[in-house]
């Protein structure tokens, strides 16, 4: 049963300092069913983010309808979370408060929040690291943070906007793997975005591949390999044939691009 | 022989440690040490004339006269309670305006430009009009250390608003952050360090109202007695009650430094 529809939907940016419009991203439709992984992959400028955006309910939309299920996004909402890029913590905050954050703008109960709190950060694995500040812990650390904020508040939707793009490569394997260790437990619907092709297979169960100028989607490519996901299979043949697809269409994006940059 | 050696190296690290950790103040101390001896001894030795240069010494003796037959108390209530005043009223008012500036746009626009030739006004040539309308009393003084402490006060919480990070405000709103949410977990916490910044600049003009605020006209406090002992030629005792009103301006910046240092303590050290 499908839990995220979208149906038409098209955003448009104002140019700055005049009165025309940019369409980031136009005629999207897409299903998302409940307790799916849906990545979704494309060159920079895409649109990707602004989509992810918009199903939160942080842009308005020019065109078309957003539904979590069946309810019209206008806004954020309780039963969806987001997850940032690097630098959404607060400073000023420890682990514990940046986690308590969510929770508290949400009015929930003060009986038991820093119990839950507590709970979440054991799960990404940060139980030492409670006291700590943001400044004082690695990049991946300051994800798995970013993730509990987003757990903790138990929404429905998970919303992850590249998450891992500021990390290294090995740093961003190993929080794939957890991240699929977490979302193993109870399922929960996320939708990720991401520019990276071998992340995308990795993770989804569908691929969404966007295409840009103006941002739309090419394809949703359906990810046919078991679970519980292990780095192995990124050397099997069915994620080798994954991967050379999805670079095909990203790689035609780069070749319009070279043709604008050769033509100026 | 390696045991000695070992010693040897460590009573060498603690000696290190030791060196490092008080360097910057011993350094201080002796150079503040150095200044009087060679005041005391310029004096002594008549390189200079006593009644214009003072010594530490007598400066000293006239210390311990003016505290005990000069009602010092009294002139030094009368100051500070002419800068607190006119400092708590101006942090009661430039700090919620300070934060409903940085936050709107549209009342920015309206009023920064008088605000900001306010600020860079030398605000003591405001003193004769001051005076005018509110007397020689403790009103015309409580209003020159308001205008001196104000506008840092304002100028700094606009920008440490201003300043706030994008990406918290959308993070804040993705979790369904309010107006007054995102006001008070946001953007005030993130303005903190600027806030101290201005309170800090604001003490140290509110200290230099007061004073020539009190020389100017008044009938007691520590910028009167000054202005007194100025007219009559007592340096010893002039310099007294100007030493006093320094080590008050220290003290407090001081301890707002303390305080931004531990507000800072989030940040990564430079």
């Amino acid at each position: 049963m499908s839990q995220i529809e979208l149906r038409d939907v098209a955003i448009e940016y104002r140019k700055p300092k005049s009165d025309e419009s940019f369409v980031a991203i136009r005629g999207i439709n897409l299903s998302i069913d409940k307790g799916s992984f849906v990545t979704i992959v494309g060159s920079s400028g895409c649109g990707k983010s602004t989509l992810l955006l918009a199903i939160a309910g942080l842009i308005p939309r020019a065109r078309g309808s957003i539904r979590v299920d069946g309810r019209d996004v206008a806004g954020p909402g309780r039963d969806r979370a987001m997850v940032f890029q690097e630098a959404s913590l607060l400073p000023w905050r420890s682990v514990h408060g940046n986690v308590r954050f969510g929770l508290e703008l949400q009015r929930w109960s003060r009986d038991n929040v820093d119990q839950r709190v507590a709970h979440f950060i054991g799960m990404v694995g940060l139980g030492q690291f409670a006291d700590y500040h943001p400044h004082q812990l690695s990049g991946g650390m300051r994800q798995r943070v970013n993730i509990a904020r987003a757990l903790a508040v138990d929404p429905d939707v998970l919303l992850l906007d590249e998450p891992f793009a500021a990390l290294d490569a090995q740093t961003r394997e190993v929080m794939g793997n957890e991240l699929l260790h977490i979302w193993e437990h109870d399922k929960k619907t996320a939708l990720f975005v991401t520019h990276a092709i071998d992340e995308a297979i990795f993770l989804g169960d569908k691929v969404v591949v966007m295409g840009k100028d103006p941002g739309r989607i090419k394809d949703v490519v359906e990810i046919d390999l078991p679970r519980p996901r292990t780095t192995a299979m990124l050397d099997s043949a069915a994620f080798v044939a994954y991967r050379r697809t999805l670079r095909d269409y990203i790689a035609a994006d780069m070749q319009s691009l070279q043709m604008i940059e050769d033509a100026a | 022989m390696a045991v000695a050696i070992e010693i040897e190296r460590r009573r060498a690290l603690s000696l290190a440690r030791i060196v490092d950790r008080y360097y910057g103040p011993a350094v201080s101390t002796l150079a503040v040490l150095a200044f009087l001896l060679l005041w005391q001894f310029a004096a002594t030795r008549g390189w200079v004339n006593v009644r214009y240069t003072s010594a530490p010494s007598q400066v000293f003796s006239a210390a311990v006269d003016v505290f005990r037959h000069d009602h010092f108390l009294h002139h030094a209530w009368v100051s500070f309670s002419e800068f607190s005043v006119g400092f708590g009223v101006a942090l009661g008012i430039g700090l919620p305006l300070g934060l409903l500036l940085g936050s709107s746009q549209r009342l920015r626009l309206f009023v920064e430009p008088p605000l900001m030739a306010l600020y860079t006004a030398p605000r003591l040539t405001l003193l004769p009009i001051l005076i005018v309308w509110l007397g020689i009393g403790m009103a015309s003084k409580v209003a020159v250390v308001f205008l001196g402490v104000v506008f840092p006060i304002i100028v700094n919480t606009i920008a440490g608003v201003r300043e706030a990070d994008p990406r918290l405000l959308q993070a804040a709103r993705a979790f369904g952050a309010n107006a007054p949410d995102i006001f008070i977990k946001v953007l005030v916490p993130g303005a903190l360090p600027a806030i101290l910044l201005g309170i800090r600049l604001g003490i140290g003009r509110g200290v230099l109202s007061i004073v020539v605020g009190e020389m100017f006209v008044s009938e007691a406090g520590i910028g009167h007695q000054i202005m007194t002992y100025g007219e009559a030629m007592q340096v010893n005792r002039l310099l007294v009650y100007a030493l006093s009103i320094t080590l008050f301006g220290y003290a407090l910046t001081l301890a707002v430094r303390l305080l931004e240092n531990r507000v800072r303590s989030w940040r990564p050290q430079p």
